[in-house]
């Protein structure tokens, strides 16, 4: 019996429960529905999207977090759910955010002026500051390059006189002028002897050494047989010279070639000495320009 | 003679009571109607501070606003809404606040375009410096 009882208490139990089921659910999505019915105002959205605008642009959020943190929460307000008979409250919120994202962003302009500005001078002082650094590179360089040019010239001046002094040549108006006397030559002939010449040797390494330099080759002899017969041999003489220093690598077109004969003697044809001095075969190199 | 005591003082403790309960009521009605001073100072003092900032002329609009709804919460008192008398005071304080704003970002934004004007030509001179060397 008493366990009968119980059992129908369960039955009745049971049918009870199933029966509140459906009322428990459908209660719940009346509670949900409800929850969900007020909606953000609408004027809401647009500054919320203003404002998620300005904070995803990380130049201007970086210069106003606080003001855009005060945005936010105007945004917020003004996107909570209020009834038909708050319009004008939610208007009022939807005003009060928009004003608020607006001074944020006057803000962050304002503030991103300024520090492009603090870049600005910045730039200029940079500027200005390389110029100033350039003007003294360039005045330091100049005065370090006449330095060296002085100094090599100074350098080059003593080598070229170093070399000068070898080569035995004399330093005059026309140039260096190397006079190789008529050693060089058999009498009556206009053949170098000997193959090689010191003196000759010397003179290539210097005609090598400053390329630029023109020569003139001048043949001279002494008054001894006819004025024609001397000017051949000097231009012959004058010739070989020419056609030795061209076998040694000496450039052709800087050299040339004239025959004055007993023209232009150096001492008086009176004396064997003096002859001798006048057979010669005067090399004059140019001047350097 | 205790219980005429009571009696007589049954009504008084009615009355006062009443009393109280009207002194409440006129609270309650009283406190409504105040106006909101502290946000018609706050928004007096933005307009203010917006028209020494020079807003009328880089940000007339914004100030114009402020001063309107200043004049529209104003007339709210007079009309005893206060609530709507509060928000528009609001209302006027972030307008003249945006027009602070604003002017203070026009302002910025001049001094970059004379800094800018500087720089070109400090440049066109160093160009021209540069070409001469």
């Amino acid at each position: 019996m008493k366990t009968l009882r119980s059992q129908k208490r369960s039955i009745l139990n049971r049918s009870v429960s199933g029966k509140r089921l459906p009322v428990i659910l459908l209660s719940a999505t009346l509670l949900t529905a409800c929850a969900m019915a007020p909606v953000s105002p609408p004027g809401s959205i647009d500054v919320r999207s203003k404002l998620t605008a300005l904070q995803s642009d990380p130049k201007m959020a970086d210069h106003a977090r606080v003001e855009l943190r005060e945005a936010e929460q105007a945004v917020q307000l003004a996107e909570r759910p209020l009834g038909e008979s708050e319009a004008a409250l939610a208007e009022h919120r939807v005003y009060m955010a928009d004003r608020m994202v607006e001074i944020a962003r006057a803000k962050a302009e304002t503030r991103l002026a300024e520090s492009d500005r603090e870049r600005l001078s910045e730039e200029r002082d940079a500027a200005r500051l390389a110029a100033r650094t350039r003007e003294a590179e360039q005045a330091r360089d100049e005065e370090r390059s006449a330095a060296s040019r002085a100094e090599m010239s100074a350098s080059e001046a003593r080598e070229l006189q170093r070399q000068i002094d070898e080569l035995e040549a004399e330093a005059t108006d026309r140039g260096l002028v190397l006079t190789l006397g008529d050693v060089l030559f058999a009498t009556g002939s206009a053949s170098i002897q000997g193959g090689s010449n010191q003196n000759l040797e010397k003179l290539v390494n210097f005609l090598n050494q400053y390329p630029e330099r023109q020569v003139l080759i001048e043949g001279h002899t002494d008054n001894v047989g006819s004025a024609e017969l001397n000017r051949n041999l000097s231009r012959q003489r004058a010739e070989s010279v020419r056609r030795y220093l061209e076998s040694r690598g000496v450039d052709g077109r800087r050299l040339s070639v004239t025959g004055y004969g007993f023209e232009r003697p150096v001492a008086s044809n009176d004396s064997a000495t003096g002859r001798q001095q006048n057979r010669r075969v005067e090399v004059i190199i140019q001047n350097g320009q | 003679m205790s219980s005429p005591e009571k009696r007589a003082f049954l009504p008084r403790l009615g009355l006062v009571t009443g009393g109280f309960a009207a002194l409440l009521f006129l609270v309650a009605c009283a406190s409504d109607p105040v106006p909101p001073t502290s946000s018609l100072n706050l928004a007096s003092e933005a307009i203010a501070t917006a028209e020494q900032a020079d807003a009328r002329q880089h940000a007339g609009a914004e100030l114009e606003e402020a001063k309107q709804k200043l004049a529209e919460a104003e007339k709210a008192v007079a009309q005893r809404k206060m609530t709507e008398a509060e928000r528009l005071a609001d209302q006027a304080r972030v307008a003249a606040e945006l027009a602070v704003a604003r002017t203070e970002a026009a302002k910025a934004a001049e001094i970059n375009r004379e800094l800018g004007r500087g720089a070109e030509a400090l440049d066109e001179e160093l160009r021209r410096q540069g070409d001469r060397q």
